[in-house]
């Protein structure tokens, strides 16, 4: 072989403009014309500190993308690889200069893929279970719920440690134990006959409020909590009964029909309301990209957007709207971790930190890198374990030795966190932010009675 | 999970390269993830590399080089693939060495004001980790966020604070090298400045990873200056502006750094993630910034707002505080990028010229752009007088690359026929190849491949960078010599 020079290659133009894409939905050309290959975005991405190769970093799988787009690459098991090792965790949205939105092409991608290879063997069983069979059924899910309790008071503890959910249901602090409920049923079952939570004292608005499925089975007293803060500070709060799962899962998982019924009914759920108020930031986020879904569809895509500008996360809810400082004390060491999908997804990092702050006695700690993915992502734990495992563990490197809790404002996040604690022999407790705003108000409600 | 770390391949390289690296795990062979290494930084050549491996340590790296070089197969060095002149694009369908799980912090020597760090240690990370102690690592390329420091020696990596401290050859103490046929070598021992003998550093130092693969940098470390201060500037005329700027270091000032955009830059990273509110119809922005002992900043700041008013300039301040100084920083360090946001491609120039001659320059470049019929966008390191025209492209239009290319080179004529030079920290590469005869007779670049030949002989690591296509001779000798080895 000699060494010789190449003569100047042009790329060969996009013959059909979808290239070895076949179905309808393809990832969006702009999205990826935005990106000049420039590499800001590289440190930024969990899987290429992990694996050091460009097909796990955010530039090559928007390289990858495109060279099916151009027809280079086919949609096969080798593209699959790195487009499903994705986390789908946007911190490269964040860290691009141009704002490619890459999070955007690899959930399209991933919906080319999963038409193309139907998932099959256990990892399509498992998606199957958790996608088609659980997510979108919330009686199954209260189910699921019923028989986590019944764990608990059977006395199978063991069970329940194993699952590693002793340190996600808050085991409360001492003296905060006679104010806060045992494990509650879910807020949307208890709530059924209800239809309006109404406000303590005057009503300055009306809320919607999204249960979630995770959320409202696994942490229904988080839903609690924003109910009790959202109807303290003023807002009248509805939970519609034919709300659904947001869909977050499924589209992350390349399940984008799926993901366009949920986002339908949800749109039918909410129509009537002006604000819809959601505390896990994996839904909230997904709900304020339901347009995404309906790019074919203009109809669908203009009422898609009108319903995600009336979508808010709770803590920038009551940053914007305004809340009463709680008065009582907590008296703890706290660090925030940003969900991915609240800080890099909507933008959301001050406000959950404000209100932490707003709480005296909080001893705010910060967490080195505290807006990396701590590798839970929608199911990915369940689908990907070593590289989530990876993730985690890097993630736990980064929280402080002496914080006593570690406040979030997504459950997945509280779930993944509370096994890396578990895993590292770590003491943190994981909380919610609304969660420690609802104790402080309860506090300063309990002291007040007793000095009655 | 064994079955992971197992090679589909046939191919007696791939077995054996995998051998040496470690499994399967720590190479590529697969066409759909060596797509990903078919360019760096430089998109307009492609070319797919053979396999990519990542070696662990120094004894992995010559095991492969020593295997490549043995068995005639070219192979090239790359860091994070951010360059912007092509160097660690595999044309000739290289073996490449990712150098990338080389990332440790091997030591920080505060006393002695030097560190030790793998060439996979990404450069800001180097600041990052001794910050908290009052140091700091000065080259700092605009991509620092993720650049590596084995990239910045290959290509001697510049960046906006430069100007006062200098690029990276300034800041390197010791090298250890694997040599292209495996040896390893060190080269500045001990770190100790100004050895006796031939400055190999300064030699490898910019080599453009065609002299050898390093695997070990002894850095100098600096310690924080007392105070900072960053002042914006606004201009209706580029005249005034590049007057402004030679009135700054006439007067007697070393900035520490010096910045300039134009309109079009302008618009792009007001366009892009890090809009600082520049006013969209002024013709240049400063960015001028001084650091040094605390007590003689304000003066300067003082003497610098002066200077830019006498030169007609529409708004000038200094920076409220940290956060927007960050703030003006971030726009202007991601200002390549941001170009995606007013054009699908862009191709980086990186010529240098004396600061007096800009406003003519810049009038050429117009013309250029004219001509061409593609928008060029300009950010200067106005300082030192290096010039980064951006020729803003769309690759999918047939011929609008090569048409950019042009531009790039037109533009890079210019400021050699001014008396200035073809590049000042992006490098040669593939880029630049055919314009090294701007600034190069023939026998100096034959000069210059001599050297290359002591180094690397057989010209299996990183051919066909740096240097234009043989034109003469001696050079198809050389050529022949090496197809005669391969034959």
């Amino acid at each position: 072989m000699s060494v010789r020079e190449l003569d100047l290659k042009q790329d060969p133009p996009c013959t059909s403009g979808l290239g070895n894409y076949l179905w309808s939905d393809p990832p969006d050309e702009k999205k990826w014309a935005d990106c000049v290959h420039c590499g800001m975005c590289l440190e930024s991405c969990p899987t290429y500190e992990q694996t050091g190769q460009e097909q796990h970093s955010p530039r090559g799988r928007v390289h990858l993308i495109k060279s099916v787009a151009e027809g280079k690459l086919q949609v096969n098991e080798q593209f699959m690889d790195p487009v499903f090792q994705c986390l789908d965790c946007r911190a490269c949205t964040t860290a691009c200069p141009a704002d490619v939105d890459v999070g955007g092409l690899i959930e399209e991608a991933r919906g080319q893929i999963r038409q193309a290879m139907p998932l099959t063997g256990v990892k399509g069983a498992i998606s199957k279970f958790f996608l088609r069979d659980l997510f979108p059924h919330q009686s199954r899910l209260n189910t699921l719920g019923s028989l986590l309790k019944f764990y608990q008071k059977s006395g199978m503890q063991t069970v329940v440690r194993k699952t590693k959910l002793l340190n996600v249901m808050p085991e409360h602090l001492v003296d905060m134990e006679s104010i806060m409920p045992e494990v509650k049923e879910p807020v949307k079952k208890k709530y059924k006959d209800v239809k309006v939570i109404k406000a303590k004292g005057q009503t300055k608005q009306e809320v919607a409020m999204l249960t979630g499925c995770v959320m409202d089975v696994m942490f229904s007293d988080i839903n609690e909590s924003t109910i009790s803060v959202l109807t303290r500070n003023g807002n009248d709060v509805v939970i519609p009964q034919n709300q659904t799962c947001c869909g977050a899962l499924h589209v992350h998982a390349g399940d984008r029909d799926m993901g366009r019924k949920l986002a339908k009914q949800n749109m039918e759920a909410f129509k009537n309301f002006d604000k819809i108020i959601v505390n896990a930031a994996g839904c909230g986020c997904m709900m304020k990209e339901y347009a995404e879904l309906f790019k074919e569809d203009p109809e669908m895509h203009a009422k898609a957007e009108e319903f995600s500008e009336k979508v808010e996360d709770i803590s920038k809810y009551l940053h914007d709207t305004g809340y009463e400082k709680p008065k009582a004390e907590i008296n703890k060491r706290i660090t925030y971790h940003d969900a991915c999908h609240l800080a890099h997804g909507q933008g959301i990092r001050q406000q959950p930190r404000d209100i932490l702050l707003d709480i005296p006695g909080v001893d705010m700690i910060h967490m080195p890198n505290s807006d990396r993915c701590c590798g839970s992502a929608g199911i990915y734990n369940i689908t990907n374990p070593e590289m989530a495992n990876a993730v985690l563990e890097s993630k736990m490197k980064n929280v402080p030795a002496d914080v006593e809790m570690i406040s979030m404002g997504n459950p997945g996040c509280m779930l993944q966190m509370a096994m890396g604690v578990q895993k590292y022999g770590r003491s943190q407790k994981i909380v919610h932010t609304v969660q420690l705003l609802d104790w402080a108000y309860q506090k300063e409600d309990q002291t007040k009675e007793g000095e009655k | 999970m064994k079955a992971k770390n197992q090679i589909k391949s046939t191919d007696k390289h791939i077995v054996n390269l995998a051998e040496i690296v470690g499994g399967a795990r720590s190479i590529l062979y697969l066409k759909e993830d060596l797509v990903a290494y078919d360019c760096d930084g430089f998109t307009i050549h492609k070319h797919l590399p053979k396999a990519v491996v990542f070696p662990k340590n120094t004894q992995e790296v010559a095991e492969v080089v020593q295997y490549c070089s043995e068995n005639n197969l070219p192979f090239l060095a790359r860091g994070a693939g951010t360059g912007l002149s092509g160097g660690a694009i595999p044309l000739n369908g290289e073996i490449i060495i990712s150098m990338v799980r080389m990332k440790k912090l091997i030591s920080v020597d505060l006393e002695n004001r030097r560190a030790v760090v793998e060439p996979g240690f990404v450069n800001l990370m180097l600041t990052n980790s001794i910050s908290d102690k009052g140091y700091y690592y000065a080259p700092d390329p605009s991509s620092q966020y993720c650049c590596t420091i084995g990239g910045n020696v290959a290509e001697n990596a510049g960046g906006a604070h430069c100007l006062k401290y200098g690029v990276t050859t300034n800041h390197i103490l010791g090298l250890e090298v694997v040599m292209p046929n495996g040896e390893i070598v060190e080269v500045g021992k001990d770190g100790i400045p100004d050895a006796p003998g031939y400055d190999l550093l300064g030699l490898i130092t910019g080599s453009e990873g065609t002299l050898g693969i390093v695997t070990k940098i002894t850095v100098r470390i600096l310690k924080n200056p007392e105070g900072k201060q960053t002042v914006l500037a606004y201009f209706d005329r580029v005249e005034d502006g590049s007057q402004a700027v030679s009135d700054i270091i006439s007067a007697g000032i070393v900035p520490a750094a010096l910045e300039m955009m134009d309109k079009t830059a302008i618009e792009g990273v007001e366009a892009a993630a890090f809009p600082v509110g520049h006013p969209k119809d002024i013709e240049a922005v400063l960015l001028i910034e001084v650091d040094g002992i605390a007590a003689g900043i304000d003066e300067q700041i003082n003497q610098i707002l002066e200077v830019c008013r006498k030169r007609n300039v529409r708004e000038v301040r200094a920076a409220k505080n940290e956060e927007e100084r960050a703030r003006w920083w971030a726009n202007r360090k991601t200002g390549f990028g941001a170009m995606g946001a007013i054009s699908p491609d862009y191709l980086v120039q990186d010529g240098v010229i004396p600061r007096s001659k800009l406003p003519e320059v810049l009038s050429k470049i117009n013309q250029i752009s004219e001509e061409f019929g593609l928008r060029i966008a300009n950010i200067f390191h106005a300082g030192d007088g290096n010039l980064h025209p951006l020729v803003l492209f769309d690759a999918r239009i047939p011929g609008e690359s090569k048409k950019a290319l042009e531009a790039g080179s037109q533009c890079l004529k210019v400021c050699a026929d001014v008396g200035g030079t073809i590049t000042g920290e992006h490098g040669v590469g593939i880029e630049k190849r055919e314009e090294m005869r701007f600034v190069f007779s023939e026998e100096e670049i034959a000069a210059q491949t001599d050297i290359r030949e002591v180094f690397n002989p057989y010209n299996f690591l990183n051919a066909g960078k740096l240097f234009p296509s043989p034109g003469r001779c001696v050079e198809i000798k050389k050529e022949l010599k090496a197809q005669a080895k391969i034959g």
